[in-house]
């Protein structure tokens, strides 16, 4: 009661000014009022008031956001904007339940530490009866239309090795605990987090990841009962699959004495800071016990940028000075509108001699993939990648740096699709 | 609510999917940004002038209104569908269809977002000076149709300043094209003029051709900050005195200096009384010359601080915080009546201290900023609907304030429009006759009052009784 109550204070907030019409990314594709955050506010406030039903249309609306938290930004009033959107999107889902399809997938799949693994195990064996290759790096084009894969889509292959199953990271599970006497003496401590992205998509990053923070003098460790961090589930509106994750991860985390616990992907991190105080607060599990878990846990998150620039301070060797690269920084929304981290990333980079560093346009608009949308509207995602691809087009850049495997395929096939020449990476590739 | 064979009709114009009739779509429709609601029956997307036309024909036979929207913007009501009937929106026809650097002039559809243009003019070394404080996210459409001013006014002027000629769909369905794209021209009557700031009354804007400006070498930023806002506006007009024109002289008062800090977090003071946000643009010469006569204004005007903003980020930041006051506000009281007279330039320090004085007499919390350069004023009465007493007070202090602004020769709106929010007011500015002028000429364009009706006019005016009826008897309602 007390959060319904909440929610209502906050969508009688809005005052309706419009502010976060143009700024929003699904509006600037979509084109209508009801696309706007403005717009979904009045729906959702007719919803809780009993004088709108639960209806195709209004599932559409409320699902037609990748969360990118612009609006909540830019909204003079300090209107929680993806805090009422959640809110529906979980309380449809409590009246309605979720698609089949996704349903299988979350509840199934994903809240299982085994069967995920699983299932896209079978399906890297696969691939190659799925998907032709594209002659793109590092991309499949769909062959067959599958159930969340479109037409011309450009997928990640799923790499061959995953991270948590390669050797030199399996070895890295075991920990062993500091004592007082020789804490201060030992080198500083991360716990890496892989996510879904890493583990299944892009090892590389991990291990380049690894590296890094063995090279600027820190010890890794990678537990090896790490799950998924939940948050697809979470903005789909399955909060109950997302509360079974956090609890699942921070039970992974917390035999290891570490000093941080760090990923590489920019969703996880703000998972892993944030959300899963909120996940594991409220009323039916307010217990001092469990809050000082999840304190202890999401203190230590950090991303693995901030880590190497701020706590770090990694020094860059730099590669081939006479071939220097144009590089572009992408901001993926979960670090930069959630979590403040601009700088690190751009610094990082200026300081390999062997890339030249050029700002592009409006590097803070969402790429489009996030909020459900690439899996619920792949038309209006990869719309909104548009102007994305526009931006690095325009930048001249050679390589797209980001601090998100999301971002990193939302924007290879974003370039692959408008025709744009250049790399995507991780910012951890390019040290 | 329409009939089927309406509903299939306006689907057969524009197509199946642009026109909707869902309660979602309307609850959409239902509102602008002085967040009354009224439900529409029907929105319809448009996208070409002839799309338009074959609506008000549709309209005019069946004698439903049609309310044009932008953005849903405005502040004065102009977009809500106080009566039902059909929503037009322009959302769609947003092409910049030509900028011409040759002639310094652009050609654009309605629905164009003002700032987008402005980047794209911009980057070709043109301007377009109007500035709403909404920009960035209200339409050229909806500025033409308010007349729109903001903070560049005080150098540059109002949007009608910039519009030379449009194409308009009539209220009737013609489609027509009024002025030139020429620097000059004096065929018939300037219909150019009578169009821009007639809030959607007499036509529909399908096309504008805009007049614009070499964009000027540099701009500077400063930030004064005055323990009293009578001092603030004492300097503004001490700034114009010593035959400065800055591009930008705006003032907040200490209320809103507290809520838009909280916000924007710009660094401004918080307890300050007032502040002026001041830019002088042109030569770089210029600049540095006219901001260091400006410091010294400013300080003998008792400023605390005088402060030219360095960076870039600075600059925005101190923008994002003056663009956001008008919102901000709420965080203060929960409701606000947003008035925005002007008055002549020399007469705003009697403007601020008159407000001051009702403020007080009606105990209620009202916060001024705005345009104090070109003596356009935003007085924001706070109040909470929910408190008796409050809600009494504020229209009354609306009243008392309309009264001072006009007593010192100023007008009750330079920007907003009046719409429905202070169609009550018409009287204490025009008199009798030119109210009565105005609603024949609507009833020309309009004679079945098809057209964003329930604006401007009172509704007990534009009845039979006045004689101002329309030509053809009372609009038939669906």
């Amino acid at each position: 009661m007390e959060e319904l109550k909440h929610l209502k204070d906050e969508i009688n907030k809005c005052v309706k000014c419009g502010t976060c019409r143009s700024i929003c990314p699904t509006f600037r594709v979509i084109g209508r009022e009801s696309a706007s955050a403005r717009g979904k506010i009045t729906l959702i406030g007719a919803r809780f008031n009993s004088e709108l039903d639960i209806t195709d249309a209004y599932l559409k609306h409320i699902k037609e956001c990748t969360m990118c938290g612009a609006c909540r930004d830019t909204c003079p009033n300090g209107v929680d904007t993806i805090g009422i959107i959640n809110a529906a999107r979980a309380q449809a889902v409590k009246e309605q339940g979720l698609p089949l399809a996704a349903n299988l997938f979350l509840k199934n799949i994903l809240d299982s530490s085994k069967l995920m693994p699983f299932a896209l195990k079978c399906a890297a064996r696969f691939q190659g009866v799925f998907f032709k290759d594209s002659g793109v790096d590092n991309g499949l084009l769909s062959r067959f239309s599958l159930p969340l894969v479109g037409q011309g889509r450009l997928i990640p292959p799923l790499a061959e090795t995953f991270f948590l199953d390669m050797p030199e990271v399996k070895a890295l599970a075991s920990d062993t605990a500091r004592t007082e006497k020789n804490r201060a003496a030992r080198p500083l401590k991360a716990a890496f987090y892989a996510g879904c992205g890493v583990n299944y998509l892009m090892p590389n990053v991990g291990v380049k990841s690894i590296e890094a923070v063995r090279k600027a003098g820190g010890d890794v460790v990678v537990p090896d009962s790490q799950v998924c961090c939940g948050m697809p589930a979470y903005y789909m509106g399955d909060v109950e699959t997302a509360r079974n994750l956090a609890l699942k991860n921070i039970e992974a985390f917390e035999g290891y004495d570490c000093d941080y616990i760090v990923t590489a992907c920019a969703t996880c991190t703000y998972g892993l800071k944030s959300v899963f105080k909120e996940l594991l607060s409220g009323e039916s599990i307010r217990s001092r016990e469990m809050t000082a878990r999840v304190n202890a846990f999401c203190s230590k998150v950090m991303d693995i940028t901030v880590l190497l620039a701020d706590v770090l301070k990694y020094r860059s060797e730099g590669g081939n000075k006479d071939a220097k690269r144009i590089v572009t920084y992408h901001d993926p929304c979960h670090l930069n509108r959630n979590l403040g981290v601009r700088d690190e990333p751009r610094e990082l980079l200026k300081g390999n001699s062997s890339l030249v560093f050029k700002q592009m346009r409006f590097p803070c608009s969402c790429c489009g993939l996030g909020g459900g949308v690439s899996l619920t509207n792949y038309e209006l995602s990869i719309e909104i990648t548009k102007r994305k691809a526009e931006s690095v087009r325009d930048s001249g850049a050679e390589v797209v740096a980001t601090a998100c495997p999301g971002c990193i395929v939302q924007i290879r096939d974003g370039l692959h699709r408008y025709g744009v020449d250049a790399e995507v990476k991780h910012v951890v590739e390019l040290l | 609510m329409f009939t089927e064979s309406i509903k299939n009709e306006l689907r057969r114009i524009v197509g199946e999917a642009n026109a909707s009739f869902s309660k979602e779509d309307l609850l959409c429709y239902s509102y602008d940004a002085t967040n009354k609601v009224s439900m529409p029956d029907g929105v319809v997307f448009a996208s070409t002038p002839e799309e338009i036309s074959g609506i008000m024909k549709t309209a005019n036979a069946a004698g439903f209104g049609v309310i044009p929207r932008g953005a849903g913007t405005g502040a004065s009501g102009g977009s809500v569908p106080v009566e039902g009937g059909l929503v037009l929106s322009l959302e769609r026809m947003k092409k910049i269809i030509e900028i011409d650097a040759e002639n310094l002039l652009a050609v654009v559809e309605p629905g164009v977002v003002t700032w987008e243009f402005q980047q794209e003019v911009e980057a070709r070394g043109l301007f377009y000076p109007p500035d709403p404080t909404s920009l960035k996210f209200s339409t050229i459409g909806g500025n033409i149709a308010e007349c729109a001013g903001g903070p560049r006014a005080v150098k540059y002027g109002v949007t009608r300043d910039y519009v030379m000629g449009l194409e308009v769909v009539l209220p009737t369905g013609e489609i027509i094209n009024t002025g030139v794209r020429t620097v000059k021209g004096v065929v018939g009557y300037d219909l150019t003029r009578l169009i821009v700031g007639s809030e959607g009354t007499l036509g529909i804007v399908t096309k504008a051709t805009l007049k614009l400006l070499p964009l000027p070498e540099t701009t500077k930023t400063m930030l004064a900050v005055f323990p009293d806002v009578k001092d603030a506006a004492r300097a503004v007009s001490e700034i114009i005195k010593a035959r400065i024109i800055p591009s930008t002289l705006e003032l907040m008062d200490g209320v809103s200096i507290k809520c838009v800090e909280e916000f924007a977090k710009a660094g401004l003071p918080a307890d300050a009384g007032g502040l002026l946000l001041i830019e002088v643009d042109g030569a770089v010469e210029t600049t540095e010359k006219e901001a260091v006569i400006i410091e010294g204004i400013c300080k003998d005007s008792r400023a605390i601080s005088v402060q030219a903003a360095s960076e870039k980020n600075e600059v925005k930041n101190l923008w994002k915080a003056r663009r956001s006051a008008s919102a901000a506000l709420f965080r203060a009281r929960p409701h606000k009546i947003n008035e925005d007279v002007v008055v002549p330039r020399s007469a705003v320090v009697e403007l601020i201290a008159g407000v001051e004085e009702i403020a007080e007499r009606k105990n209620l919390l009202i916060a001024c900023f705005g345009h104090a350069g070109d003596g356009n004023i935003h007085v924001n009465v706070m109040y909470d609907r929910s408190d008796p007493r409050e809600a009494k007070a504020a229209p009354e202090a609306v009243e008392d304030v309309f009264r001072l602004a006009l007593g010192l020769k100023g007008t009750i709106s330079g920007e907003h429009g009046i719409g429905t929010a202070k169609a009550k007011y018409l009287g204490m500015e025009l008199g009798p006759a030119a109210i009565d002028l105005m609603m024949r000429i609507k009833n020309v364009f309009d004679p079945r009052g098809v057209l964003n009706p329930g604006k401007i006019f009172l509704q007990a005016d534009m009845s039979p009784a006045s004689g101002a009826r329309p030509a053809q008897g009372a609009p038939v309602r669906h």
